[in-house]
């Protein structure tokens, strides 16, 4: 008797079963879908970032097991301490303003120069046909292979620093905003002038608007750029700034405070060029689907 | 006559090649005023070189081109074109699209949208004023582009395969408002195309071109005795759809192209 009850049991609580899963197979409460939802936000989120705690993990494990030398590579744990250490003492905050400020100015400096010589030259096909191959030259030459030269005419100071990185900077935009303004649809420029169009409202109105998604790409390596250069520029005679930071401590056998400098660089590249991705999609909008 | 082309030639200079290319060899024809003219001939004949001509956007290298009996110099807003990939500029939207031939005639801002929304809704897109070109249909962008040459009130319409890249239905239903719109501004049109019924069934008169060098062939009067009803059931359009073909025929062979019939 007891067998059949048990199996009457489960029989019913098949059924059961069977009805809440038909149930929720046609009709999925909205707590369900919710639960779901969320869910697979987070198998999102933790996809992107597993590489990132899996590379966290490592640094934490490999040193305290002596798998490396912890005096060259410390546990992750104690860089981060370093570097609370760091922003506590305000160190931190200072070093990354004086990059910022040299890497933003330096920017800055090649954005206003950059574009309207990009311009300029692309507008004009002779003088673009004329410059070219200076630019193939120079284009070539890496900004670090010149930054003794900027150090020797101008200094030590502020101003060889931001100098290299406005040169570092100045590259991508340029050769970006002549490729834009020679890359416009020849249509376009044939439709605009068949409306009358003058050479100058046509530049103000077609050239210009057509050329501003690529010359904002320009802009957004340009910004990668003026961090990668910047560690290098800071490393000679800088009394300030994260450069100057990773080669003071690595100097000072800080090796902690060192790694606290590298990561505080890389994230810092990596929230600026976040910023300029999101900078150019809200100004290549129509560019989208096409 | 509205527009007068004399005795007109082009030519290309050819990188490689030390005699330039003859696109056009003596072209002689006469648009009227209000007159909707369709120009047929194979690919290759030089048909969208005359409209550049025509446009101002070209100069021949023979002859003359005369505008109301003035010399055409340049491009100008007494005409309207209307390319057959739409042109439109995609950062601007369907609205500001078509107040650009308004910017470009300095038209007082407030006019501009007021004239532009008018338009729109005369090529059925009120609704869509604020649409990217990348979010309208291609036929949708093609009503744009056509409102946008209409905006600026030209004389002259001047149109290149404007409908080859849509779908027939939608070819059809702008073939019959663009009639019904040349109907109620009266502009004269001249208007290419590959299709010899969109030709037949446009056109007053059928322009048929010879194949390299584009020469004019032969003009032929289309007289329906209505324009009301199917067009295209109509006996005599059967008749002059062969007409254009017969005539086409021995050109398609002679340049040894193909142009798709209807
Ligand atoms: N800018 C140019 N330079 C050299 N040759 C040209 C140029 N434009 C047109 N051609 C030549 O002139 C001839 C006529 O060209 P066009 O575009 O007017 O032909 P089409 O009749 O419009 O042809 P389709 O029906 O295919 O559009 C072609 O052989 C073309 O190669
Ligand atoms: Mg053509």
């Amino acid at each position: 008797m007891a067998s059949v009850s048990v199996t009457t049991s489960q029989v019913l609580a098949r059924e059961a079963l069977q009805e809440a899963s038909r149930t929720a197979g046609t009709a999925p409460g909205l707590l369900t879908r919710l639960l779901r939802g969320t869910a697979r936000a987070a198998v999102a989120v933790g996809r992107r970032t597993a590489a990132i705690v899996a590379l966290a993990a490592i640094w934490e494990v490999l040193p305290r097991l002596d798998v490396v030398d912890p005096t060259f590579l410390p546990p992750l744990s104690q860089v981060l301490v370093a570097w609370w250490d760091l922003l506590l003492s305000g160190e931190l905050l200072d070093h990354t303003q004086a990059s910022l400020v040299r890497s933003l100015a330096g920017c800055a400096l090649a954005i206003v120069a950059a574009i309207p010589l990009g311009l300029l030259i692309g507008w004009y096909r002779p003088v673009a046909d004329f410059l070219n191959p200076l630019l193939e030259l120079f284009r070539n030459t890496a900004a670090l292979a010149i930054l003794p030269v900027f150090v020797l005419i101008l200094g030590l100071g502020e101003t060889s620093k931001v100098s290299i990185i406005l040169y570092a900077c100045a590259w991508p935009i340029l050769l970006n905003t002549i490729a834009a303004v020679r890359g416009v649809d020849p249509l376009l420029v044939k439709s605009a002038r068949s409306m009358g169009l003058r050479p100058f409202r046509l530049f103000q109105k077609v050239i210009l608007p057509a050329a501003v998604p690529t010359i904002f790409t320009g802009i957004r390596l340009a910004g990668a750029y003026s961090i990668l250069v910047l560690v290098a520029a800071e490393m000679v005679g800088a009394k300030a700034g994260l450069g100057y930071l990773i080669n003071y401590a690595q100097f000072n056998f800080r090796v902690p405070e060192m790694y606290a400098g590298i990561l505080t660089i890389s994230v810092l590249g990596l929230l600026l060029n976040l910023l300029l991705v999101r900078l150019e999609r809200r100004f290549s909008t129509w560019r989208v689907s096409r | 006559m509205k527009l007068q082309i004399q005795g007109v030639g082009k030519e290309f200079a050819v990188r490689g090649a030390d005699r330039p290319f003859t696109a056009l060899d003596d072209v002689n024809l006469d648009v009227r005023a209000g007159e909707f003219l369709t120009l047929v001939g194979p690919s290759g004949c030089g048909k969208s070189t005359l409209l550049d001509l025509l446009a101002g956007l070209a100069v021949p290298s023979r002859g003359s081109i005369l505008l109301d009996g003035t010399l055409v110099e340049g491009p100008g807003l007494d005409r309207g074109v209307v390319f057959q990939q739409y042109a439109l500029f995609p950062w601007r939207t369907a609205l500001s699209n078509v107040e650009f031939g308004l910017e470009a005639k300095a038209v007082p801002k407030r006019e501009r949208a007021e004239r532009a929304r008018t338009y729109l809704e005369l090529v059925g897109l009120s609704g869509f004023e604020e649409r990217y070109p990348h979010e309208l249909s291609g036929g949708m962008r093609q009503r744009v582009a056509i409102a946008r040459s209409l905006a600026f009130d030209p004389d002259v319409l001047l149109m290149d395969e404007p409908f080859a890249a849509l779908d027939a239905q939608t070819r059809e239903s702008l073939q019959e408002e663009l009639l019904r719109i040349w109907q109620r501004t009266g502009k004269t049109v001249v208007f290419i195309t590959h299709g010899i019924d969109e030709a037949v069934y446009l056109g007053q008169r059928v322009a048929v071109m010879t194949s390299r060098p584009g020469r004019i062939k032969r003009v032929l009067d289309i007289d329906f005795d209505s324009r009301e009803g199917d067009l295209r059931a109509d006996a005599r359009f059967g008749e002059y759809r062969h007409e254009v073909w017969t005539l086409l025929r021995d050109e398609v062979a002679a340049a040894s192209e193909v142009v798709p019939v209807g």
